[in-house]
């Protein structure tokens, strides 16, 4: 076990990773939750993005277990900030799609979805992917 | 227009961009009744931005390709690290797991999908068949040593 103490970046992912699973359990749109009949697998994409994101970050760096360093051409840095964004992207598509009175869940997921596109910005800032600024 | 540019890898990109952005003014849902039927498109009211996702993933990949191509627009070589390969993978991808979300979905069983959908679910498909032929024309492409 090679483990370290998370970083912001890191931190950020694993909260909202978190926050999306336990909210995802929480009603999301009339009553349901995202799991349920007429919101899933739609609902459930923002909170699966977050699961993998969230179970990278663990198993790798706070686990210390080494994973390939590529995924189909990609580095982890870069699948975290693609998830993120997408997780961003149907977050507003969510936040902006009238689904009558948002309920607790949906709140959450939208802002987990945000927060995990702010962390996969940041992440490559941290570990300098030279991808932003 | 430099048509020489458009490969068809990208050529498959932007019909299927164009196809889905036509689609999306179609008949996503569709509520058949008794002499007719109700309809909803990706832009109407509850469908919209969630289910319209697709379309402007689709069509940002389309409008790439098409300036790159006709617009003679020298864009950078990555955008946020990746290659424009990986970047057309990637919102290909996205579309087409939306466009399977949305199939997979429960709905109610008076409830159909309309040719809207259908149309964009094979644009998606196609976007990402021109994403991965673009992948395997770089990767064939020899390089300079």
């Amino acid at each position: 076990m090679d483990g370290h103490k998370p970083t912001p970046a890191e931190l950020t992912i694993l909260i909202a990773g978190g926050a999306m699973l336990i909210a995802s359990f929480l009603h999301f749109q009339d009553g349901s939750s995202v799991w349920d009949r007429y919101t899933f697998p739609v609902a459930a994409l923002l909170p699966i993005y977050g699961v993998i994101m969230a179970a990278e970050i663990t198993i790798t760096d706070l686990a210390g277990v080494k994973l390939p360093g590529r995924v189909a051409g990609f580095t982890w840095e870069q699948i975290h900030l693609v998830l993120g964004l997408m997780a961003g992207l149907m977050a507003v598509g969510w936040l902006l799609t009238d689904t009558g009175k948002k309920p607790i869940g949906q709140w959450i997921e939208i802002a987990g979805g945000i927060a995990l596109a702010v962390g996969a910005v940041r992440m490559q800032r941290e570990r300098r992917t030279g991808a932003i600024g | 227009m430099n048509r020489t540019k458009l490969s068809p890898a990208n050529i498959v990109i932007l019909a299927a961009g164009v196809v889905m952005l036509i689609a999306s003014f179609m008949s996503f849902y569709r509520l058949p009744f008794p002499g007719g039927a109700v309809t909803a498109n990706a832009w109407d009211r509850g469908l919209f931005l969630i289910a319209t996702l697709p379309v402007l993933l689709g069509g940002f990949m389309a409008l790439q390709v098409g300036l790159v191509a006709f617009g003679r627009i020298d864009m950078p070589n990555r955008l946020l690290g990746l290659t424009w390969d990986q970047v057309h993978l990637v919102l290909a991808l996205q579309c087409v797991v939306l466009m399977l979300a949305f199939w997979v979905e429960s709905r109610p069983p008076t409830v159909t999908f309309g040719a809207g959908f259908w149309l964009m679910f094979a644009a998606a498909i196609a976007l990402v068949v021109g994403a991965l032929m673009r992948i395997a024309t770089t990767r064939r492409r020899p390089r300079a040593i």
